[in-house]
């Protein structure tokens, strides 16, 4: 696999164009030019970077064999994210689906689940700041859910706010105002560091 | 007055939007949205603090895995030889039905068609055009002697499996169509 400094430069809709003529270097160049975001951004998602890995390097499998299948209107970005978030989501369904319920008795007598917490592999662990890594994720944890995926989009994912409205199928305006508002969440709680 | 602090407040958010967008880069505002940060203690802290939080995210991605890529790269071709088989599948399928149809209305082509096509010579063409024509006065035969013996719905219905079968091929080979022309990005 030869990584040519000029087919890092091409745009995703000639890479996939030449991805399409079976051209797999120029989707090497889309892996190498997706893959940490995409990692990253799975990561948040699914709470476990081994896992992330693997569903990233399952989404890009996917994305090859289904390029033809592609429709050019949409960004590869978006698409490919698209998937790779269809991944995280069938994956969280299914451990739930696979929980093990533990049952404790309240101090009301009444029966109560017991979730465990699974020993996921944190994906902030390469920080080296703890302090900042936990709070981050304490802070991404408890933002609201609308608010947060669209933080992963945008800083995990590293998509720009138009890819996350097309990602979303939701109005720029929405999108920049929400984006907005959970920045001014995120400042607040982590204005110790910022 | 009030309306003029609410003009303010509504150009702060405007401004802070942006800055969010921006992820705190005050170049990359306007000229007179960037004076107003210069003006504004509210806009200047979002910027300051919004770059900061760009800094943070910007550290909080972890670094490329090459594994992933490896991993990926390797898979592709077998992928790619799976994927063309599972597309072959339907198009020889369609293609046997047609032949099956064919066969069914038109009659089994003389073993002498067959063994009279190679060779360039000549002869050998005047052998083929020979055999064909003995071919096609075969199926006529066949195929009325068919007409007479053979129930004409069960005809119908070969002739609608060839013709199904054709339908196949080519919306396989629609699927196979190069994508195009690219939406400009925006």
């Amino acid at each position: 696999m030869a990584v040519t400094g000029k087919t890092e430069k091409l745009s995703d809709e000639r890479l996939v164009e030449l991805a399409l003529d079976g051209d797999e270097d120029a989707y090497g160049a889309l892996v190498r030019r997706y893959q940490r975001r995409l990692t990253a951004f799975l990561g948040q998602l699914v709470g476990d970077i081994e896992l992330a890995r693997e569903l990233s390097q399952e989404a890009f499998i996917r994305a090859w064999s289904a390029l033809e299948r592609f429709d050019p209107r949409y960004r590869f970005s978006t698409w490919l994210f698209r998937i790779a978030h269809n991944l995280g989501i069938d994956h969280l369904r299914r451990r739930r689906l696979q929980t093990v319920g533990l049952y404790r008795t309240d101090s009301d007598g009444d029966e109560v689940e017991v979730v465990v917490a699974a020993l996921d592999k944190d994906p902030l662990g390469h920080l080296e700041n703890r302090a900042l890594a936990e709070e981050l994720h304490q802070v991404i944890d408890n933002l609201r859910p609308e608010y947060r995926e669209l933080v992963l989009l945008r800083h995990f994912g590293g998509l720009s706010y138009q890819e996350i409205a097309e990602f979303k199928e939701m109005p720029l305006g929405t999108v920049k105002n929400k984006l907005f508002r959970a920045h001014s969440v995120l400042r607040k709680a982590l204005a110790v560091f910022v | 007055m009030i309306a003029e602090e609410a003009h303010v407040a509504s150009e702060c958010q405007t401004i802070q939007e942006a800055l969010s967008e921006y992820r705190g880069e005050v170049v990359r505002l306007g000229a007179t949205e960037r004076q107003h940060v210069d003006a504004c203690p509210g806009c200047s802290e979002v910027a300051a603090a919004e770059m900061a939080l760009g800094l943070i995210f910007r550290e909080a991605v972890a670094p490329a895995d090459p594994s992933v890529v490896a991993g990926v790269m390797a898979a592709l071709r077998p992928v790619r030889i799976r994927r063309r088989v599972v597309a072959f599948v339907p198009v020889a399928a369609s293609l046997l039905l047609a032949v099956v149809g064919a066969v069914l209305v038109g009659g089994v082509p003389g073993s002498g068609v067959v063994s009279l096509l190679p060779g360039w010579s000549t002869q050998g063409w005047s052998a083929v055009l020979g055999g064909v024509s003995d071919w096609y006065s075969a199926t006529s035969t066949v195929a009325a002697a068919a007409t007479a013996a053979i129930d004409p719905a069960f005809l119908a219905a070969a002739g609608m499996i060839g013709l199904i079968g054709l339908a196949v091929v080519v919306a396989t080979a629609r699927r196979w169509r190069k994508i195009s022309p690219w939406r400009k990005s925006d």
